[in-house]
């Protein structure tokens, strides 16, 4: 039982990054723009979140501390984003090409910033962010266990970021919008509403959940930050083409890709699995392998945003 | 709209226009493509600014930057192209971008009670939990139309509307025009078909290579007057040619059922035969999207047939590749130019070898033979009176609509052929490019060659063919002469409401 | 002489070599900013010394920009390769590590005459490079899938399985690093030692130009390749043509693929030093595949060009950790060279309709362009 909660446990501090960059991307593409530059993002998020963790150490700690990272890590991740925003939007570049400019300008500039000004291109930081136990609902049989003890006030952002992504897109007035956006944009254009606001709005959002989920990425596993998110903003994309663009289905496919990355790290801890004998790499690769397996098996509901990846011209009526 | 001038860098598109709508009047809007309607309603929609001149609306000057502003002013427009989400149901699509919301969550019903009143008041039947993509073409036009009256638009403006439309539907939309008009909206409607613009519109404005030409009453105007006008010449409205000499047969199809592209099981073509002689042309007149596309594609190697037999001058051609097809048998000018017919960003000797680039004459063990292909580009160009800036270095996607339409005719006129296949060969063109290319189409009967000529128009149909196929839901309903009928029965035959004896 | 300009100016040659110098400037500009940023006193020397790059080191300098440039080549042409004809192969990665692997396994594993161990090793690596890329490219032609999806995730694939492969068959335990591969594998050195005697290049090099020979003449000089560029400037007019544009598409992953593992196979045959290091991280060298091809417009020439550059700046940023700046200040400037190049389209694109107005004043037609009037469609 015990291993069983830890393994739970562990599940969720691995799925809830990738549920918030996947979750984030899927905005960014629901509005017509693909950003495969949310590896980079993450890493400048958790950069310059994790440079003010270790700078305030002597003087905060806890809940805190954490919380105004977390608001550095959306604030770096907008930022960031806006580069591609403005090239592929504005000036209509390819939007691969601009994502693979920042997935090679973050993890260069991670090291070179934190070794010019750090000294050293390894940050460490004091994790104080465990809560040990949630009173009262740490109680509760079972649920209380996985989600209440030892737990991270960031699983909660991560479930509350999801509950709100799937209001917004499917209740609100913006979520219509910009659905509406990443299929035909010339249909929300005749009706008077700037797409190229809402592509750069659903970037943004992207920007800010991948800088969040880079930070968010570091703190429940790590004491350090070493200019690489192990190429969670790539997992995160294949979480979103699994998860079919819709909230929801990306939470499972979330959980299920951070299931195969405990496994990965603590299948030798795990008799059943250490009988089994298969090395940890191949838990490793298999989230990849699936992603390929099911878009070779079932593209037809993997389509995605029709509008994805194509540049807007304004003017045609 | 009082004297809008439009400049752009080569052209004025707008020369001092001037163009006046009442309250409640039908008011048609004629000109060729490119006499500068699209660039009038740009400028009432604030797409384009006006280099000179005003807009009133209902007496008060105002300036329009953008379509949301004149949506505001009242004004709606129904596009050819409708500007609607394929996976949104029709209620969403009408409320984009006016959604009524409460804290920011969308409240669909009280929109939903609007529409319906609307459709009630109008007659403008839509299913509107069903999603656009399942729809026919009529209703996603009411959805478009409910879409401006759900803006309480006073200004209606329908572009060329009834081309994508059968005459029965036609018949339906121009009934509810006029309703709207009866009830008080003010209509601008966009058309170049005489016959339309005289059942429904009350005035009539016609412009010509951007300049106003007159506004007059249609009532007292004949179709002659009007298209002279519009043209600045009188038009001939018959096609010139001699009596069609058919000869043996050259294409023949058998049987023939051909399924939808990709993975639907559904049979687009149903056991059709027909033949086409050498020396003729046979048109087939049909509603987008009965089986046209589909027949051609399996005639071009382009979808397979599930079964049948296809025969040109006797030989099975059923399962030959589309280079087989190509190769001295069959030339295709295809629907969409920008798709299939041409490489854009490829220069015009490259695309003039597309199909045969690795012919004799073309290439030598695998390497290409620039030489001849320049020089058989430099004669294709002369030819064809093809206008380029830079001859066979011209990049294709830098030539104008007509010039791309004419290098695609030169090259499929000029490969060796039995049997050409033309798909809406005329669409998008002006009057003086129409006339080339239905010239070109008779001379190529008269030298021998089967035509089989797909097209929409039916004023084509009636003019340029000897014979008349009409599909209907995948099948050919009528094998006709157009000397034996008329326009209207044509319609009936598309509709599948009347079916040959 | 108006005309000779235009002539000069229209051409896309021209637009294509300004698009990525004004690419390079930008990026080495940003580059000095930020070093500014940081280090105000080491930046300027810092630079300078970069931007001597392999010349402050004489003929060993040389023989190592040549030696980076040798792999630069390889995976530009790749990358380029697949832009040419409308598909775009962010695999080169994982094929790159797969083709390393299978070069140090019969490197390593299988004994051979010294003529042509190396030759079996590279030939070995571009099939494996091939058959990587091979599932990517079907899932395009039949499925529709789109390749940049596919192929980032067999790079994932290929990382943690060589990982796990290397470690298994052929692993050094004091290094973390896979074992010697033996003499006899080693890409031969044909004189390059004694040109540039310390450095690591070798024939490699020549192997290098001849496929970027070799990607030129197929590209723009045989049928075979008219109908690539076809499939992949108009996918839909190549089907119309006649053009087995599915069948098109996967040869070219497949080429792609074979370059990129060749690439592989070359750097970790190099020299007895050189080996495959376990690592979350991906290897290095063939991320640069995408700069070299943006920079070199996909033109194998312009490739090669691009490729001396890059390691040109390469050997420069190892020097400038003397002022304190980390290797990782090189991709920073090519990052922000990607980025620009990214956009240098639109450049060219005003350079087109400058030249396209000029010359539409030379010639003598008459009848009015309609630009504008394109609204409906």
């Amino acid at each position: 039982m015990e291993t069983v909660t830890f393994i739970l446990r562990q599940m969720l501090n691995f799925a809830i990054p990738l549920l918030i960059v996947a979750l984030g991307s899927m905005f960014s593409s629901r509005g017509g723009v693909i950003n495969i530059g949310l590896d980079g993002i993450m890493i400048m998020g958790a950069l310059t979140s994790v440079t003010f963790l270790r700078f305030t150490e002597s003087t905060m700690s806890g809940q805190s501390q954490l919380m105004i990272a977390l608001l550095i890590s959306v604030g770096t991740g907008v930022l960031v984003s806006m580069l591609h925003a403005f090239a592929s939007i504005n000036l209509k570049a390819d939007q691969i090409i601009s994502g693979t400019a920042l997935n090679m300008l973050a993890p260069a500039f991670s090291v070179f910033a934190a070794r010019l000004f750090l000294g050293d291109s390894i940050i460490n930081f004091k994790n104080t962010f465990i809560i040990q136990e949630v009173p009262v609902l740490s109680q509760i049989p079972v649920l209380g266990d996985i989600f209440f003890t030892k737990a991270y006030i960031t699983t909660y952002l991560g479930i509350l970021i999801l509950i709100i992504s799937h209001f917004v897109l499917y209740r609100t007035r913006f979520g219509l919008r910009l659905r509406a956006c990443g299929e035909y944009p010339q249909a929300p254009d005749s009706v008077g509403i700037d797409v190229i606001k809402m592509r750069w709005i659903g970037v943004l959002i992207s920007g800010a959940l991948g800088g969040l989920g880079g930070l968010i990425f570091v703190v429940p596993n790590s004491t350090n930050f070493n200019g690489t998110v192990s190429g969670y903003g790539f997992l995160a994309l294949a979480v979103m083409i699994l998860g079919q663009w819709q909230p929801v289905k990306i939470l499972y496919a979330a959980l299920f890709f951070g299931m195969l990355k405990t496994l990965s790290a603590t299948y030798s801890g795990i008799p059943f699995f250490n009988t089994l004998g298969i090395p940890g790499n191949y838990y490793k690769l298999m989230p990849y392998l699936i992603t390929v397996i099911v878009l070779l098996l079932g593209p037809k509901a993997l389509a995605g945003p029709k509008a994805e990846g194509q540049p807007f011209e304004k003017g045609m009526v | 709209m009082q004297h809008i001038t439009k400049r752009f860098p080569r052209i004025i598109a707008n020369d001092d226009v001037s163009f006046a709508l009442r309250k409640g009047e039908i008011h048609a809007l004629l000109g060729e493509n490119g006499a500068g309607k699209s660039t009038l309603m740009s400028v009432l929609f604030g797409l384009y600014r006006p280099d000179d001149g005003k807009i009133f609306v209902k007496g008060q000057e105002v300036r329009i930057n953008n379509p949301q502003e004149a949506n505001r002013l009242g004004i709606g427009m129904v596009h050819q192209h409708f500007k609607l989400v394929q996976v949104f149901t029709a209620l969403e699509n009408i409320v984009l971008g006016v959604e009524t919301t409460r804290n920011g969550v969308l409240q669909m019903n009280e929109a939903r009670q609007k529409v319906d009143a609307l459709s009630k008041r109008y007659g403008l039947l839509v299913d509107l939990d069903r999603k656009i993509q399942d729809m026919s073409v009529g209703m996603q036009q009411r959805v478009e139309i409910l879409k401006m009256l759900y803006r309480d638009s006073e200004i209606l403006v329908f572009d060329e509307p009834t081309a994508v439309l059968t005459p029965q539907e036609i018949d339906d939309l121009l009934k509810i025009i006029k309703e709207l008009a009866k009830e008080g909206k003010s209509i601008i409607f966009i058309s170049h078909k005489l016959n339309e613009i005289q059942q429904v519109a009350d005035r009539c404005t016609i412009l010509r290579k951007g300049r106003y030409i007159a506004t007059v009453d249609v009532a007292g105007t004949t179709n002659e007057q009007l298209s002279e006008m519009m043209v600045g010449r009188k038009v001939m409205l018959e096609v010139k040619k001699e009596e069609a000499q058919p000869g043996d047969v050259a294409l023949r199809v058998e049987d023939l059922v051909v399924k939808a592209e990709g993975i639907s099981k559904l049979n687009k073509v149903h056991h059709v035969s027909f033949e086409v002689r050498k020396g003729e042309i046979v048109s087939v007149a049909g509603v987008e999207g009965n089986g046209q596309a589909e027949l051609v594609m399996a005639i071009t190697g382009m979808l397979p047939a599930t079964s049948g037999k296809l025969y040109l001058n006797g030989i099975d051609i059923t399962n030959w590749t589309i280079r087989q097809r190509n190769f001295g048998y069959i030339s295709h000018i295809p629907e969409d130019r920008h798709k299939h017919g041409l490489i854009l960003n490829f220069n015009l000797a490259n695309n003039f070898i597309l199909q045969t680039y690795f012919a004799d004459q073309y290439s030598a063990n695998g390497f290409l033979k620039n030489k001849e292909i320049y020089t058989r580009a430099k004669e294709l160009i002369q030819r064809f009176d093809i206008r380029t800036a830079q001859g066979p270095d011209t990049i294709v996607k830098n030539m104008s609509g007509g010039n791309q339409q004419k290098a695609i005719l030169a090259r499929e006129m000029d490969r060796e052929h039995e049997l050409l296949v033309a798909v809406q060969p005329t669409r998008g063109l002006d009057v003086g490019a129409i006339e080339y290319i239905h010239e070109q189409l008779i001379r190529e009967r008269d030298n021998g060659k089967a035509i089989l000529l797909i097209s929409l128009e039916l004023d084509e149909v009636m003019s340029v063919s000897d014979r008349i196929l009409v599909m209907f839901k995948g099948q050919i309903v009528a094998d006709v002469l157009p000397q034996d009928v008329t326009e209207r029965e044509l319609g009936l035959y598309m509709l599948g409401t009347k079916v040959e004896a | 002489m108006k005309k000779t300009l235009l002539g000069i100016l229209g051409n896309n040659a021209f637009g294509n070599t300004v698009a990525s110098l004004v690419s390079i400037v930008l990026g080495l500009a940003v580059g000095l900013v930020v070093m500014y940023a940081f280090n105000p006193s080491g930046a300027w020397p810092g630079f300078v010394t970069m931007l001597q790059g392999g010349f402050s080191d004489g003929a060993r300098g040389i023989g190592q920009v040549l030696y980076y440039t040798t792999t630069l080549i390889l995976v530009g042409l790749s990358v380029g390769f697949s832009f040419q004809t409308g598909l775009f192969n962010i695999g080169v990665i994982g094929q790159f590590t797969m083709g390393a692997y299978v070069a140090i396994i019969i490197g390593g594993k299988l004994t051979m005459p010294g003529s042509i161990h190396w030759l079996v090793a590279i030939l070995g690596a571009a099939v494996a490079g091939m058959i990587w890329a091979f599932l990517p490219g079907v899932l395009k032609a039949y499925a529709k899938v789109s390749e940049i999806i596919t192929t980032i995730m067999m790079n994932y694939v290929a990382l943690y399985w060589v990982n796990q492969l290397v470690f298994d068959t052929h692993y050094e335990k004091s290094t973390v690093m896979s074992a010697y591969v033996k003499k006899t594998a080693l890409m031969p050195k044909m004189g390059f030692d004694t040109l540039f005697p310390g450095s690591s290049v070798n024939s490699g090099l020549l192997i290098a130009i001849i496929v970027a020979v070799f990607v030129y003449i197929l590209l723009y000089k045989t049928t075979f390749g008219y109908g690539l560029r076809a499939c992949g400037a108009n996918r839909e007019a190549a089907r119309y043509a006649g053009i087995n544009e599915n069948r098109n598409i996967v040869v070219v992953m497949l080429i792609s693929g074979l370059i990129a593992g060749l690439a592989g196979g070359i750097l970790y045959l190099s020299a007895i030093t050189k080996n495959y290091k376990i690592s979350e991280l991906f290897i290095n060298e063939p991320g640069y595949g995408i700069p070299v091809a943006l920079l070199g417009i996909s033109n194998p020439f312009g490739v090669i060009f691009a490729s001396l550059f890059i390691g040109y700046i390469i050997i420069g940023g190892s020097l400038m950790q003397g002022y304190g700046f980390p290797v990782e200040t090189v991709n920073i400037i090519t990052a922000v060279i990607i980025y620009f190049a990214a956009f240098s389209l639109i450049f060219k694109n005003m350079l087109n309709r400058v030249v396209l107005r000029e010359s539409f004043k030379d010639t003598t037609e008459k009848k009015p362009r309609r630009v504008g009037l394109t609204w409906k469609r």
